[in-house]
């Protein structure tokens, strides 16, 4: 059923418009513009054609057959009323952005459980209301206007926000800061919730990483054993938004009253292998590392500087987040024994070894030699945004090193000047977890770990 | 009686509250231990109960309309020899008629008096969208104040029992601190698993609370009990 909402092979919009600006036109240019191959039927009982397609007075007037109907109606009658046509047309899968449902209450929640009345009786799936539904290379039916394709990636975002596909969505599609595949904002989930999108996606081949943000649980047994079930195969990350430490419940029992919605839910995260994620950027910084680097095999971390300082305030962070600075083997020691003027230790300090071969030779040869010691199952590289470093950026042997030794690492860059600095942020960035803080990198690398060691203990 | 009569008669008196000792007969015929809770009715069975327990004994007020047992003065620990079990019946009823006039007593549950361990805090409560959920936690003051406690969605595996009690933060203090003798863990895992099988298959419970368990270098057993059941 998922796969008309995501792959459909006709839409119609309900509510189309002909004039640039109007969310009806934006749908429909987002839908032109992406590569959906199938055919489009704007609807709109006042106009004849919008971007190049013919336009029909209503979903019944439409001659084939409509796989996915979208929706950005003014009122909620009239959206109720549309969802009678589309049982009529015996349309199985609706999106309705438009807001006034649930979310207002009073004759919202009406209007939006007699949407629920017809959906039920009919077999219809709605996504929504009060959301922007999918943005992703196939089709896009967002009304935030999207300046470029969208990827071909791992990564699907999911959520209960119209930031997430219309903020988050243009800024990781602009930038290319991620490697999307699609965005799903599902609002106030009438029908289509995150346990039907979770398991869509932890059957999807394509996709190998799932970040989602919600509100509130739909129904918290059943995502506990979805989740179970896809976080055992694929990072499963997740942001709960509304966490309140106060029971919500009148409990007569001493356990009552220390459960709190928030304890629970973090519990179900714990006991399912979800990865909590506790803001948006986390949500897409943790989906960078897991989508980007390999898995680690254990918590053992080499931190890689060229100061001191930063080393020990690395240190200190990994020792907090649950990770290991193991010493180098004797073997690593003495390989390198040469490029460093004490005998190496972790973290590991490449100063002496730029000023012998310089930063390029250094991050070619010392670090991988590093980074491939057994002791080691990944490395935090501290990188500066100055001139020295953009040759080896320019030659991207970090990622190179990554694909080779087939350890993860995670770069952080808190130095420089901005024009070198953007250039790893933005370029480097698109292909590497790139962290403008230490403890952002550190934390995305920890929670990467406990994933990977996660992961050994399933399949063991 | 059997958990099934136990919750029909209840459903027929329209309460959703269930004794101590009701409690205690579910949670054993679960296969939790708890320590051996039987009603008296009169002074004269309080004695005999307690001869065939074995002293030293604890008297609690039975009383589905007095749920705060200390509070109302319904709750005598200690008491060594048949005297002291007389005195004690009197004074508790004396205290509870007075602190609930309208109170429908039943009796007095009489228990043997379990020798103090660690103490432990599980329990049971329903969400209303993730259903059951078990707890476990240390008693006392550490989940008075700090709630120091761990939970997980019904059903558990053994796993996830023992992450729910390598996940609080006073764990050393099962490991045996300053002398005491350490928890039996792994039984406390075991209950817990036992606890979660139980409620996954009788939703007509709501809430439970086992606080406190006792917890020694060998088992553990259930000091006092409470059931709710949905409405």
């Amino acid at each position: 059923m998922m796969e008309l909402f995501f792959k459909p092979k006709s839409v119609a919009v309900i509510g189309a418009s002909g004039k640039p600006g109007k969310l009806g036109y934006v749908i429909v240019k987002n839908i032109s513009d992406s590569d959906f191959s199938g055919d489009v039927y704007p609807v709109n009982p006042k106009s004849d054609e919008i971007l190049g397609y013919k336009v029909y007075r209503s979903v019944t007037d439409i001659p084939g057959e409509v796989d996915l109907v979208v929706t950005a109606l003014p009122t909620p009658k009239l959206t109720v009323a549309t969802m009678e046509e589309c049982a009529k047309k015996g349309v199985k899968a609706v999106i309705i952005e438009s807001a006034g449902f649930a979310e207002m209450g009073g004759d919202g929640k009406v209007f939006q459980q007699q949407i629920v009345d017809i959906a039920k009786k009919n077999g219809i799936r709605v996504m929504g209301p009060n959301c922007s539904g999918i943005v992703s290379r196939d089709i896009v039916t967002s009304i935030y206007p999207m300046t470029k394709k969208v990827a071909r990636g791992n990564v699907v975002l999911l959520g209960q926000s119209g930031l997430l596909a219309a903020g988050m969505a243009s800024d990781i599609v602009e930038n290319e800061s991620l490697n999307i595949s699609k965005v799903c904002s599902f609002g106030n989930k009438c029908d289509v919730n995150e346990n039907d999108l979770l398991e869509y996606f932890g059957n999807e081949d394509d996709v190998d990483v799932i970040s989602m943000y919600l509100e509130t649980v739909s129904d918290g047994r059943n995502l506990t054993r979805i989740a179970k079930k896809v976080a055992a195969e694929k990072p499963v990350i997740f942001l709960s938004g509304g966490r309140t430490e106060a029971g919500a419940r009148a409990a007569m029992s001493h356990t009552g009253s220390i459960a709190s919605n928030a304890k629970i839910v973090e519990a179900a995260a714990k006991q399912t292998g979800m990865i909590m994620a506790d803001d948006f950027t986390e949500l897409k910084d943790f989906a960078k590392v897991f989508s980007t680097q390999p898995l680690p095999k254990g918590n053992r971390i080499a931190v890689i500087t060229l100061a001191g300082s930063v080393g020990v305030n690395v240190s200190d962070l990994c020792a907090s987040h649950g990770l290991e600075l193991p010493k180098l083997t004797p073997e690593t020691t003495e390989k390198l024994k040469d490029m460093f003027d004490t005998p190496v230790s972790n973290p590991v300090d490449l100063y002496f070894s730029v000023t012998k071969i310089g930063f390029t030779k250094t991050l070619e040869t010392t670090f991988p030699d590093a980074l491939r010691d057994p002791n080691i199952d990944a490395a935090v590289l501290i990188l500066a945004g100055f001139e020295y470093t953009q040759e080896a950026v320019q030659k991207k042997i970090i990622q190179k090193i990554v694909q080779e030794v087939g350890k993860p690492v995670v770069i952080c860059m808190i130095v420089g000047y901005n024009k070198y600095k953007n250039v790893i942020m933005d370029e480097m960035g698109k292909e590497l977890p790139v962290f403008p803080s230490l403890i952002s990198g550190v934390k995305a690398l920890s929670k990467l770990c406990e994933f990977g060691i996660r992961r050994n203990k399933i399949s063991a | 009686m059997t958990t099934a009569q136990i919750l029909s008669s209840a459903r027929e008196e329209k309460r959703t509250v269930l004794t101590e000792i009701e409690a205690k007969q579910i949670l054993s015929e679960a296969g939790i231990n708890c320590t051996a809770t039987v009603l008296a009715t009169s002074k004269e069975q309080a004695v005999s109960i307690s001869d065939e327990i074995g002293y030293p004994v604890v008297l609690k007020i039975s009383s589905v309309d007095i749920t705060h047992k200390s509070d109302s003065g319904g709750v005598k620990v200690n008491l060594a020899d048949k005297e002291a079990v007389e005195q004690a019946y009197d004074e508790i009823m004396k205290s509870c008629r007075a602190y609930a006039p309208e109170a429908d007593i039943e009796g007095v549950a009489v228990q043997g008096m379990a020798t103090v361990g660690t103490e432990i805090i599980m329990g049971m409560i329903k969400d209303v969208s993730f259903g059951p959920v078990v707890m476990f936690g240390l008693g006392g003051v550490l989940v008075e104040v700090l709630k120091d406690v761990s939970f997980r969605i019904v059903p558990i595996e053994k796993a996830d029992a023992v992450d729910m009690t390598g996940e609080i933060q006073g764990k050393k203090l099962l490991e045996g601190y300053r002398g005491q003798d350490p928890a039996d863990v792994p039984y406390l895992q075991e209950m817990l698993v036992k606890l979660s099988d139980f409620v996954n298959v009788t939703p007509e419970i709501e809430e439970i609370d086992m606080n406190p368990v006792f917890a020694y270098k060998d088992g553990a057993v259930v000091v006092d009990a409470r059931i709710i059941l949905s409405e």
